[in-house]
């Protein structure tokens, strides 16, 4: 069974910002929240780098874990995904995601908080596929029409690599034996697990 | 002849009792073994028809491989 991920190439991304923009169309996020953005380190400074961020669709999710009502669940392609009939709104989701991927509507005066909105690798909800009930809570469910999240696929310099995670490793690997750097993937380890040999050296000269 | 006829009417009966209750025995314990295995059922939502690699996918790799 392929298993989903997205892989940011640092080394390719331009800030353009087209993922977010592509999102928000495709899904028609409302207004407040992004289920995607692009973080640059280092902006205006020289080598400065920029990462296209969302839900990881972490292996150990620490939102699952977290969550009181137990309203997240995993597809059998390993896409994080949770019922919005069940979330409460508490945003425990929120402090405990590393990537900052949970995102509440402001419904209301006092920063009252709405039902938790995220990434969901353009693969709906628990809804029927492609129903307009999933479309309203969830978005466009690209993976049931065979395809892909349309933040990877509009990517113009496919610095946002998406799918199925045994293909695009092998991509990011060989862009990053190619160029001779740029092997480290930011929130990899995080998200993903801690590599087999932390011990191992960066080859000399590399850099990411 | 007679009282035999009857004795033989009441095994008949006693047998008949028997069987049944053994046939809805054996029908009740069909019925909750299924139920004890995990059974994908339609409309669960794990799992989904989603992502098979269609020729759109298959196009995607490609150029992301460029």
């Amino acid at each position: 069974m392929a298993r989903m991920k997205f892989i940011c190439d640092a080394e390719r991304c331009i800030e353009c910002n087209g993922c977010v923009t592509a999102c928000k169309q495709e899904n028609e996020v409302p207004w407040g929240v992004n289920r995607r953005r692009v973080v640059t380190i280092n902006d205006g400074v020289a080598g400065e780098k920029s990462i296209s961020v969302a839900c990881m669709h972490c292996s150990d999710a620490p939102c699952m874990a977290v969550c009181p009502v137990d309203c997240f669940y995993r597809t059998e392609e390993g896409v994080v995904l949770h019922d919005k009939d069940m979330c409460i709104g508490c945003g425990y989701c929120f402090y405990a995601c590393p990537f900052g991927a949970p995102q509440f509507p402001q419904a209301g005066a006092f920063g009252m908080r709405g039902k938790m909105d995220k990434c969901t690798f353009c693969a709906g909800g628990p809804e029927k596929d492609n129903s307009k009930e999933e479309f309203a809570k969830y978005g466009s469910n690209r993976l049931a029409q065979g395809k892909l999240p349309a933040c990877a696929e509009m990517c113009s310099t496919k610095a946002l690599l998406g799918g199925d995670g045994d293909v695009i490793s092998d991509i990011f690997r060989d862009r990053a034996l190619k160029r001779g750097k740029g092997a480290e993937v930011w929130g990899w380890g995080t998200a993903y697990g801690k590599p087999d040999n932390p011990q191992q050296q960066a080859p000399k000269g590399a850099k990411s | 002849m007679s009282e035999n006829k009857v004795k033989l009417s009441r095994r008949n009966f006693l047998l008949a009792v028997g069987a049944g209750g053994a046939a809805s025995a054996a029908a009740m314990v069909a019925k909750t073994v299924p139920q004890e295995q995990p059974v994908a059922i339609e409309g669960d939502k794990k799992s989904t028809k989603g992502y098979h690699a269609s020729a759109h996918i298959r196009n995607y790799y490609r150029t992301a491989k460029v």
